[in-house]
């Protein structure tokens, strides 16, 4: 699984802090969930989804390896 | 119809237990019990005189709750990477404690013979032994998990 949060996250000029302090995480996680070293939640990959304002499949992305 | 309800508030109070978590602060409680407790252990060693055994149990089980409340404690920001991380390090400690109660009484035994000839007979392990080295792994882990998410 691949994930274009880091471009998301640029676009609305958001620091991994402040986006961890909006889904409710920690800053951490969110490193971990851009360097694809954590697949997060279905949970959490719609409060990405809804404070993105798009839907999960433009950010996340399946890989050969799935 | 009542039957489902009994069996829908059963798991609910299952998931409750099992999502069971101390809060942050008890981090810092357990972490001054097993301070106090070790150094309870050395001053028991070293600076009273005679072997006061009452106390040797008392400090044991106080180590160990203190690590369990360690072990029990929420981190600061608790998520589900955090939760997941636990679960984790809680199932290497249980691998990692198994093959160290199977394993460490014949290295034991075997270290004895070979150092002192004709050394200690064969014992298991106690349980304060085991009990302690899975809280120590799990925390370990649990630690470096958390170093290298």
């Amino acid at each position: 699984m691949e994930n274009t949060i880091k471009v998301e996250r640029a676009i609305l000029n958001l620091t991994q802090d402040d986006l961890a302090k909006k889904i409710g995480v920690s800053r951490q996680t969110i490193n971990s969930i851009e360097a694809n070293r954590y697949v997060p939640s279905t949970v959490l990959a719609l409060k990405l989804s809804a404070l993105f304002g798009k839907p999960v499949n433009d950010f996340f992305k399946l890989t050969k390896d799935d | 119809m009542n039957t489902e309800r009994i069996i829908n508030c059963e798991r609910k109070r299952f998931q409750k237990l099992i999502k069971f978590r101390l809060s942050h602060r008890f981090m810092t409680i357990g972490v001054a019990i097993v301070i106090v407790s070790i150094v309870g252990m050395f001053v028991r060693a070293f600076a009273l005189d005679n072997e006061v055994e009452w106390l040797k149990q008392l400090l044991q089980k106080t180590l160990l709750v203190g690590m369990l409340i360690m072990s029990m404690s929420k981190d600061k920001v608790e998520d589900e990477m955090t939760i997941a991380l636990r679960a984790q390090s809680y199932a290497i400690a249980f691998v990692v404690g198994v093959i160290y109660a199977l394993i460490m009484p014949y290295v034991e035994y075997g270290v004895s013979n070979l150092v002192h000839s004709g050394g200690e007979a064969f014992k298991d392990l106690g349980d304060f032994q085991v009990l302690l080295f899975m809280l120590m792994i799990q925390l370990m882990f649990y630690h470096n998990l958390k170093r290298f998410r």
